[in-house]
């Protein structure tokens, strides 16, 4: 029998970082992964959808490129080839993780793991079946995609987002259900590749929660490209046909027939725990059956953590990693804890929309009295000269002494400018102090400046309002 | 329905605490993650919150008690009379879920504390409260400086510490090239107990030199029944072995002095501390009931606590209830040292570096394995001339490995 300090179940980016810092405080470490190291994110999620969606959008402007005097007769999409460097740029970073967990003499083992009680892990392999024996574990099994009842994934005709990363042709219509980050980042990226398509969503705005503004820019955007979104609809039934399906849907002024090649499934995702034997040993969970832990990742059993998707939303790749370090480092008997105040999210449709913090509506649900101040790409340099001048920066402020509380940026790479504010967030920054920091010129980062200055009350680059 | 609260798991290595501070009455409405008591341990104080909310029907450990992790201390009747319904997906758990442990340490910020990152991990790691701190930056900020003198002062901990001896620094430096380290966890434990002994006990130390050389034969011919038996064989076993029939002989160095009833206390056991220089500071592992055990038994035991002791995974149990203390610092060197009797101990043996030295034997000059023990006693319990005889009968045994062999095995 195998003994281990630490058995990490999962190598997704919460797991394989959790695994490398508990080896670097001197823990035996072993990280059990049942399908490919890197996990979702890399190997299902954010980087082979990153890949795709930067090969669509280079397509796009070069085939808009006649008005910025780049003339690309007969451009092509070769799907088979844009297939292939998303494989490679995914093979490379699977690669990556191995040469650091190895690097760091995190024993990998690659089979099905199973809680059998809370010291005991059995690792199936092949036909082999390998118990270990361990002073803590690690759940990182994250989660997987929800399947609605009479949208069953077949893996032709209805898909999930896996099967929508390995499509060879763009489907000529594509019906995405849910208007999530999901499928917004699939309906911007399937329409610039050259399908048809229709978005369904079951609440009244596309990504739920998001800021209602920022939202309009997202959706007049789609909808100036020919998608088709419907709100506060549902999908009734789906009859499939030879080459596609006829969906039945359901919207507030009617309902109607709709012909399409594929339906993207993308409603949300539940925890993958069956193996985990959560019931019997008596381990916490919501009832939508996410692991509960206090902010030390430890769940009420002894020795049981938990970290990443699997602990439920926001499922983000980048919290799994932080969670990952505070586990291990709470394992090592360091005073470590999730005591950050916020977690940067971006969703990569287009214009790309990026959030940190409180949105305007729950500052003010929380009881703040705020003040918000914008600024639009379209004022920027930059942004004309990109030619991607659509979308603001929207910062949310304390009334009082101009605390920064939230800031939400739709527009031209939005997802690499939130980082900033995010730091000014975690050191307590204010409006003032982002408006007085020198931004480069002409840079993108210069909207979060002039949004802070408008705050602070004395906008150069647009008029008092 | 009832709901039986335990002491939850404090942290790694907690096993008990001291119940501080009841924040809630018999009888009182309590809500969830509503602060319910305080507890305070050897490394931290805890402020533990209502795992659920009812009423609170009983509570079972008064202020000032231990608590052991896992023990019941207070029953909350949440008034459902029905048991909480586990996910459909699940098969019923075995027990009552256990409520998740108690999100320690803290330097978790509500929206309105201030403070930079790396402020919110120092709080961390000197145990500070964050919403306890009062923030003297701009908008009420918390900065490093404001941290380290919450750390600072006495805490509630430190009041419950009778008379501390130890001088708690008042204030951040004022010249920066200074650097402010809180006492906290083991070393103010040690610090604590070293200058209860030093204030409590007529300290006094004896010091002879022992002719060591049969004995590191000796050694050197168990090394190899030890090894058979996957134990690493020291000098310390053999030390044992020499003291415990001269403690037999001497019962007034293995006992304690009672102050308040006025007794000496003669202990017929003979258990045997055993300081241990560890990362975090000295711990002392004891090894109980050391006249029953042969050499190899004890050299595994030594073996076996120095490693948990170094590894912090030393439980209360076993480093409680010794009747003598051995520190040997001969690995690290010098010649001798006057250590502190481990209090209520009256007195420890000091172990020092054996070196070659040349000494007269049968008026010749010959080169020996020689090493000097220095015993400190306390002079309230027993003399001098009391304290020479036993060093004296410690080392004949050391010499006289014929004697020491009838007691090794």
């Amino acid at each position: 029998m195998q003994q281990a300090d630490v058995v990490v179940v999962g190598a997704g980016p919460g797991g394989y970082v959790c695994a490398i810092r508990a080896a670097q405080l001197g823990l035996r470490t072993i990280v059990v992964e049942s399908d490919k190291l890197g996990g979702e994110c890399v190997n299902y999620g954010c980087i082979p959808s990153k890949s795709l969606i930067t090969v669509s959008r280079l397509y796009d402007k070069v085939k808009e490129g006649e008005k910025f005097g780049l003339v690309a007769p007969r451009l092509t999409v070769d799907f088979a080839q844009m297939q292939k460097w998303k494989s490679e740029v995914i093979e490379k970073l699977v690669g990556g993780v191995e040469f650091l967990l190895k690097g760091n003499n995190v024993t990998i083992i690659m089979g099905e793991a199973e809680l059998v009680t809370r010291g005991k892990v059995k690792v199936t392999v092949g036909e082999e079946v390998e118990e270990i024996e361990t002073r803590y574990v690690v759940i990182a099994t994250g989660t997987r995609s929800v399947q609605l009842p009479g949208l069953e994934f077949d893996g032709k005709i209805v898909i999930g987002s896996r099967e929508a990363l390995e499509l060879t042709d763009a489907p000529a219509r594509l019906l995405v259900v849910g208007g999530g980050a999901i499928g917004l980042e699939f309906a911007s990226m399937y329409q610039k590749l050259g399908s048809d398509v229709t978005i369904v969503e079951i609440m009244d705005q596309l990504m739920p929660g998001s800021d209602p503004e920022v939202v309009r820019v997202v959706q007049r955007k789609l909808e100036s490209r020919g998608v088709k979104v419907h709100l506060q609809s549902k999908v009734l039934s789906v009859s499939k046909t030879d080459h596609g399906a006829t969906v039945a849907v359901e919207t507030p002024t009617g309902g109607f027939l709709l012909e399409v090649d594929k339906v993207l499934v993308s409603v949300g995702r539940r925890p993958r725990t069956e193996k985990m034997n959560l019931g019997p040993l008596g381990v916490l969970t919501s009832k939508e059956g996410y692991i509960q832990t206090n902010n030390r990742m430890q769940t009420n059993v002894e020795g049981i953590y938990a970290i990443g998707d699997v602990r439920g939303p926001p499922l983000l790749a980048h919290k799994a990693s932080k969670e990952g370090v505070v586990a291990a480092e709470c394992i090592a008997g360091k005073p470590s804890a999730a005591d950050w105040k916020v977690i940067p999210d971006a969703v990569f449709c287009d214009p790309e929309v990026a959030s940190v913090g409180l949105t305007e509506s729950r500052a003010l649900q929380v009881g703040y009295n705020i003040k918000k101040s914008r600024f639009q790409f379209a004022a920027l340099g930059r942004a004309q000269s990109t030619g991607e001048p659509e979308g603001f920066v929207k910062v949310v402020s304390k009334a009082e002494d101009g605390l920064v509380l939230g800031v939400q940026i739709v527009g031209p790479d939005a997802s690499n400018l939130i980082s900033e504010v995010a730091l000014a967030i975690e050191m307590g920054a204010t409006v003032e102090d982002i408006a007085l920091t020198i931004h480069p010129h002409p840079t993108l980062p210069e909207a979060i400046m002039e949004a802070s200055e408008t705050a602070s009350g004395r906008p150069i680059h647009q008029l008092k309002t | 329905m009832v709901y039986e609260f335990k002491l939850p798991d404090l942290g790694e290595g907690v096993a008990e605490g001291e119940v501080l501070k009841w924040m809630v009455n018999e009888g009182d409405m309590v809500k969830e993650d509503q602060p319910l008591v305080e507890v305070m341990t050897d490394k931290v104080n805890v402020q533990i919150p209502a795992p659920r909310t009812g009423t609170v029907s009983k509570i079972l450990v008064k202020v000032g008690d231990m608590a052991k992790v896992g023990q019941t201390i207070v029953i909350i009747d949440d008034g459902s009379g029905a048991p909480s319904v586990p996910s459909a997906a699940l098969p019923s758990p075995p027990q009552q879920p256990i409520p998740l442990p108690v999100q320690v340490p803290p330097g978790q910020l509500g929206q309105d504390i201030l403070a930079t990152p790396s402020t919110r991990k120092l709080a961390r790691e000197l145990g500070v409260d964050m919403a306890s701190v009062k923030g003297s930056g701009p908008q009420g900020r918390i900065t490093d400086e404001d941290v380290r003198k919450a750390a600072a002062p006495p805490t509630q901990a430190a009041v419950q510490v009778p008379a501390a001896p130890v001088q708690q620094p008042m204030a951040a430096p004022k010249d920066s090239r200074e650097e402010m380290v809180p006492l906290r966890g083991m070393r103010r434990t040690i610090a604590e107990h070293m200058a209860k002994s030093n204030e409590t006990v007529a300290q006094v130390t004896h010091v002879d030199e022992a002719d060591l050389s049969d004995l590191v034969l000796l050694r050197e011919a168990f090394k190899g029944s030890a090894a058979k038996r996957g134990v690493k064989l020291t000098f310390l076993p053999f030390v044992i072995k020499a003291l415990v029939p001269a403690l037999k002989e001497f019962p007034y160095v293995n006992s304690s002095l009672d102050e308040a009833s006025g007794n000496i206390v003669l202990k017929k056991y003979y258990n045997i501390g055993v300081a241990t220089d560890t990362a975090q500071g000295l711990v002392v592992p004891v090894i109980k009931d050391a006249d029953t055990k042969d050499i190899f038994d004890l050299a595994g035991e030594i073996e076996k606590a120095a490693a948990k002791a170094r590894e912090g995974q030393l439980t209360l149990d076993e480093v409680k209830g010794s009747t003598f203390t051995i520190t040997n610092v001969g690995a690290i060197g010098g010649l001798f040292a006057t250590p502190i009797v481990n209090y209520p101990e009256v007195a420890i043996l000091g172990l020092h570096k054996i070196a070659k030295r040349p000494v007269f034997r049968g008026g010749r000059v010959e080169v020996r394995d020689m090493t000097y023990l220095s015993l400190s006693f306390d002079h309230r319990v027993f003399d001098g001339a009391y304290a020479a005889r036993f060093t004296s009968r410690v080392v004949d045994m050391l010499q006289d490995t014929k004697k020491l062999l009838a007691e090794v095995v």
